[in-house]
């Protein structure tokens, strides 16, 4: 058995295969670190046993934090040869463009035949991430499920910046704009954003994983605006901790 | 002051007034001048405080989204008070050079412009040649004179670029650091040839690599200080660094003005690609990184080596000194995973 661990920016995901099927856990990072991290010799020695998990096999890594953070005793993989692993196994599709927008990080891999062609990712900018669309739920007083509904409409927001956004989108607010057509805006940036890296790497069929999959504006904006399928696997936020796992069967 | 030879030594040549370059000019002229060249991107980028003229840019009112080397530079020159004088290239590098040179003309610098013609005509570039010689005090016979002086320390570093994709025996940060040299030869040709001798020496030594990722680095000298490093633990090894390469003077003439035409940085990005283009088939590249600083017109640029280089590309960015950060890490072990 493999424990496939995806350290990334905003959740620590695990997840591993057993006799019942698939098995996932998902932790906030700071608190994972808090709770069940420790340095060791510069490795990250993580408490299992106060996790209830058991480590009979591999533990095979990947995240944003992996290089300064590797799991003591396993293998690191890099976190885009995860991701494609995972979209592989989760699809069943072998030529796709993966995008994967995760708390911080947008991805776009373009997969062809199982091989990754290619790969484009965001700048140093949070602005199409997934802690963008948790700020700018909570400016709107509605939650994340609530934002993922609305596409209509949108409000225009012209900022390129996470923080900025929000005084934006308050200015918007008192202007008197539904609530409506201010989440489909913030949807629709997110869109915008990751627009030329997809435009540059795109296919017939796109692999959405990523916390931010589970927002269905953003499918369907996607959708419409490259008439492409969009194809949201089983579990888009465990696909690196699942490519984690699928690495270690090898 | 007396003029410096290129025979002289330390002792001597310290003696001669220093004149800061914000990128390479024809450095004839300015040893035939009887001045010390010094790259203030050098200067900066190996100094002990790189932050700290960066900082000292930004509280001036430098802006925090402009290139770390154009606020390196101011830093530095205002921190080395034997810098009075700067050649400024007003033109084949970037338009902040406009902004940085008056600047330190603000702060007492004496700002010396130089241009080199977009189009790469040759009259235009002798008379900024010529001016440059009547400013600094020096002639035809002078600075050919020195051309051949510096051209036998050129033929060394040609030789290490060669020892490194040919023989396989120079990493790339050698090759990179041999080769950046050479815009201002560290102030002393004749103590840099030696070393660049002696380390032709010793590389004999040493056990070709092999079994590498050979990776083209284009774009300008990275501000990041351990990439070299940081490609080379990961199977990937620099065999060619086309701007440091440039700054070596790489195609033979024995005109100065044509040699200042060949070199291709401050020209038509079209003309550096015919470079690139000839030196993969050349160097048997596998895969380029085009390398760029944050905020950077070049950025765009990446359009166009993206559309015209069929081989893969990583581009690369780069903001202010330091080691490789978590997600360039990321990008460039993802890249070459899938080199493999």
């Amino acid at each position: 058995m493999t424990l496939g661990i995806d350290l990334g920016s905003r959740h620590v995901k695990i997840a591993w295969e057993n006799e019942k099927g698939w098995n996932f856990r998902r932790f906030d990072t700071i608190e994972f670190y808090r709770q069940y991290g420790q340095l060791v010799n510069n490795e990250l020695r993580i408490d299992f046993d106060k996790l209830h998990m058991e480590t009979k096999g591999k533990v095979v890594s990947t995240g944003y934090g992996r290089l300064t953070i590797k799991v003591e005793g396993g293998l690191v993989i890099p976190e885009i040869k995860a991701h494609v692993l995972g979209a592989l196994h989760q699809t069943g599709l072998d030529t796709f463009t993966l995008m994967d927008l995760g708390g911080q990080d947008s991805k776009i891999v373009k997969v062809v035949k199982g091989r990754m062609l290619d790969f484009q990712t965001n700048d140093k900018c949070a602005a199409s991430s997934g802690r963008f669309l948790e700020n700018m739920s909570r400016v709107l007083g509605i939650t994340l499920e609530e934002l993922g509904r609305h596409e209509e409409d949108p409000v225009e927001l012209s900022s390129t910046c996470a923080v900025f956004g929000e005084s934006e989108l308050i200015g918007k607010i008192i202007e008197g704009i539904p609530v409506e057509r201010l989440a489909a805006g913030v949807n629709q940036t997110i869109v915008n954003r990751v627009k030329p890296m997809l435009t540059q790497l795109i296919s017939e069929s796109i692999v959405f994983t990523g916390g931010v999959a589970f927002n269905p504006a953003i499918k369907r904006i996607i959708e419409r605006e490259f008439g492409v399928e969009v194809i949201v696997p089983p579990e888009p936020q465990f696909n690196g901790a699942i490519g984690c796992c699928i690495y270690g069967r090898t | 002051m007396k003029k410096l030879e290129l025979s002289d030594r330390d002792g001597v040549a310290y003696l001669a007034e220093k004149i800061g370059l914000t990128t390479t000019v024809p450095v004839e002229v300015i040893y035939a001048g009887g001045y010390i060249p010094v790259d203030l991107n050098n200067v900066f980028i190996t100094g002990k405080e790189t932050h700290k003229y960066i900082e000292k840019a930004e509280l001036a009112g430098y802006p925090r989204n402009l290139c770390g080397w154009i606020k390196g530079i101011y830093g530095t020159v205002l921190s080395e008070p034997e810098i009075n004088k700067v050649i400024a290239v007003t033109q084949g590098d970037c338009s902040n050079t406009h902004a940085l040179m008056e600047t330190l003309e603000l702060a007492g610098i004496e700002i010396i412009p130089f241009a080199f013609p977009f189009d790469r005509d040759r009259d235009l570039l002798k008379l900024q040649i010529e001016k440059l010689m009547d400013r600094l005090g020096t002639n035809w016979g002078e600075v050919n004179k020195t051309k051949e002086d510096l051209d036998r320390v050129r033929q060394l570093v040609w030789e290490i670029d060669r020892l490194t994709y040919e023989e396989n025996l120079v990493s790339g940060w050698e090759n990179h650091l041999f080769q950046v040299s050479c815009s201002d030869f560290n102030g002393n040709p004749t103590v840099f040839a030696e070393e660049a001798k002696a380390f032709i020496e010793q590389v004999q030594e040493r056990t070709p690599f092999e079994n590498e990722i050979r990776i083209g680095f284009i774009g300008v000298p990275p501000i990041i200080t351990d990439i070299y490093h940081y490609l080379e633990e990961r199977g990937g090894r620099v065999v060619f660094n086309e701007v440091q390469r440039q700054f070596t003077m790489p195609f033979s003439t024995e005109d100065l003005i044509e040699q200042y035409r060949l070199y291709t940085y401050p020209y038509h990005v079209f003309y550096r690609l015919e470079d690139v283009q000839r030196e993969i088939e050349r160097r048997n590249i596998d895969m380029l990184i085009h390398y760029t600083q944050s905020f950077c017109f070049r950025q765009i640029e990446d359009i166009i080596f993206r559309n015209k280089i069929k081989i893969p590309i990583l581009s690369l960015e780069g903001d202010r000194p330091g080691p490789v950060d978590a997600r360039s890490k990321m990008r460039i072990d993802s890249f070459l995973d899938m080199m493999r």
